[in-house]
């Protein structure tokens, strides 16, 4: 139960990030999820971006000269209500997994905000989800949306 | 320029002022003892004169010279640690170093009659830089392997002065004992000088409370530009001095108060310019590269050691009263040697930590530069798909691992730039792998 994400390496300078996302606008790429972990010398932008636009968006960020790569992530829908998120993290912890990064979608579904999440140990956690009935999101989900 | 200290002392009149014509004598009898201890000890010299169908009986004045083999830097790597000593190993007393040209280090080896030439050595540049027994003199630069901080410590103690062993680093410390004790003679890396001017200005002292009256700077390239900063800064008078580990280490050459150019000790070695191309010899006042043979030493004694540094020497009667040649400021090196803080780096030696790492691309580029007086070196790494991460723990990890690896074979701190792919230029021809910011 993964989905895709591409992330990108920039470094920290002024425009870098422009680049890219008038790279991904010429080729028509809709960005639906984005986060930027920046560090005083560079920074990594992780994007969802649909399925059939990982392929060519990956080509084109390469041939500009930019280091980009894919890798999977779970994306779970968390309730729009206070204590949803915490919900989630409580099941992380009891897992005593840790978690790399964490960032939300640009979309509501089903009352739902989207969050993306890399962990050391995913498996684990996403049957954990499913025991605990977390709705999570397949790329087909994503790519409808 | 300054001038407040007028008066040249000499640390060895009967050497140092000898006439040229007995100079070249006692230059000559020394040559041919060197050549035959050479001859009879070190069996790489003794295949190199073989193959080039030369007898120690052939050298028997300095204008044979030329007829002798060159010995290069890579001979002190291939023949690491004691192949080219000459002295047993019992008879050595001292071991210094420096870094190779690929990562691995380089050693010579001194007998107690050597360590006592490269003091003199020192004794001699010190009281040249207006030195004596009652002089404070502070030592900045780093003890250890690096000739700098022993080299400095020896020639200071020779000469009687009270010896102030800092080493380097420690900079709010260094000023406060320079005030306290009212040091008049600061010995350390120009670019450290300057460090240390502009921390005592931070600091709120002014030039004027302390004694400082000059010093010995050395161990890295510095221009006319940078000593009229440094005497500015300092309010003192600070002179050259030129050295290296292979030969005995700071002292080979240094400047009096004149400060035209660094007297070569003449008596101790044999210096001379060569087209770095045809390798012949060429005249006073002509640039090239600079070779020196050891005439005195015991241990390792060098035969025609090739510097890779570019100068001019000058053979005009100084005013100070020394016969002995003057040597200018290096203007450059025929190699990519870069000396970054005293240290010497080859971009080779990042080259080979490089290739040695996983998934690590072997396209980097060097840029040197200096900030608030010191020297800083970036090594930008072009990423590869192995390289990269969608963590930041991850990729700071391997920036960090990388700058590890370099400071444990180079020895010196580095900041590591991870670049996109290809964003390095490639080259045809040899690969330009170093951008020098700095104003040297």
């Amino acid at each position: 139960m993964f989905i895709s994400q591409i992330s990108v390496y920039l470094e920290n300078a002024r425009g870098t990030l422009r680049e890219m996302t008038k790279l991904l606008a010429e080729n028509e790429v809709d960005i639906m999820a984005l986060s930027i972990a920046d560090t005083t010398n560079f920074g990594i932008v992780r994007l969802i971006i649909r399925e059939n636009c990982i392929d060519n968006a990956l080509k084109h960020l390469k041939n500009a000269g930019f280091m980009a790569k894919k890798n999977d992530v779970i994306c779970v829908g968390i309730p729009n209500k206070p204590g949803a998120l915490d919900h989630i993290l409580a099941i992380i912890e009891e897992a005593d997994v840790s978690i790399e990064y964490i960032y939300s979608f640009n979309y509501n579904v089903d009352g739902n905000a989207l969050f993306v999440l890399r962990l050391m140990e995913s498996e684990k956690v996403i049957e954990l989800f499913k025991e605990n009935n977390i709705k999570m999101y397949s790329q087909e989900d994503i790519n409808r949306l | 320029m300054r001038s407040a200290l007028k008066e040249h002392k000499i640390y060895d009149p009967q050497m140092e002022c000898m006439n040229r014509d007995e100079l070249r004598e006692l230059q000559s009898k020394r040559l041919r003892e060197t050549v035959k201890l050479e001859y009879e000890n070190v069996p790489l010299y003794r295949a190199r004169m073989d193959a080039k169908g030369v007898k120690p009986e052939d050298i028997r004045t300095v204008e044979d010279l030329r007829l002798l083999p060159f010995s290069e830097k890579t001979d002190l790597r291939d023949e690491f640690p004691f192949g080219l000593f000459a002295a047993p190993k019992s008879q050595i007393v001292r071991i210094q170093g420096s870094s190779g040209t690929t990562g691995k280090p380089i050693v010579a080896g001194y007998t107690q009659n050597d360590v006592e030439i490269w003091t003199e050595m020192v004794a001699r540049a010190i009281t040249a830089a207006g030195g004596g027994k009652e002089d404070i003199i502070q030592v900045a630069y780093g003890y250890g392997l690096f000739t700098g901080g022993l080299g400095a410590h020896q020639g200071a103690t020779k000469i009687g002065a009270m010896v102030l062993p800092m080493s380097s680093g420690n900079t709010q410390r260094q000023v406060l004992m320079m005030k306290e004790l009212g040091v008049t003679m600061l010995c350390c890396t120009p670019s450290y000088a300057t460090f240390l001017g502009e921390t005592i200005r931070e600091m709120g002292i002014k030039p004027e409370e302390l004694k400082l009256k000059s010093g010995c700077f050395g161990a890295e390239p510095w221009s006319e530009e940078m000593r009229a900063k440094l005497e500015e800064l300092l309010g003192i008078d600070a002179c050259d001095i030129y050295g290296l580990t292979e030969i005995a280490g700071p002292g080979v050459a240094f400047e009096c108060l004149e400060k035209k150019g660094m007297h070569v000790n003449e008596d101790h070695v044999i210096v001379e310019i060569i087209d770095p191309v045809t390798e012949e010899p060429l005249p006073y006042g002509e640039a090239g590269e600079l070779v020196f043979t050891t005439i005195t030493k015991t241990g390792m004694p060098m035969l025609r050691y090739r510097t890779h540094d570019i100068c001019r020497l000058d053979a005009s009667e100084c005013k100070c009263g020394r016969t002995h040649v003057r040597m200018e400021k290096i203007s450059g090196r025929t190699d990519d040697m870069l000396v970054i803080s005293g240290v010497n780096v080859f971009p080779s030696q990042i080259e080979s930590v490089l290739v040695g790492l996983d998934g690590v691309s072997p396209h980097y580029m060097l840029v040197v530069d200096r900030v608030k007086s010191l020297d800083k070196l970036e090594v930008q790494v072009e990423l590869t798909e192995e390289m990269f991460s969608d963590t930041v723990a991850e990729v700071e990890k391997l920036r960090d691992d990388i700058k590890e690896k370099i400071k444990s074979v180079v020895g010196i701190n580095t900041k590591i730039q991870l670049v996109p792919p290809k964003s390095i230029p490639r080259s045809e021809g040899k690969a330009k792998r170093i951008i020098d910011k700095r104003n040297i």
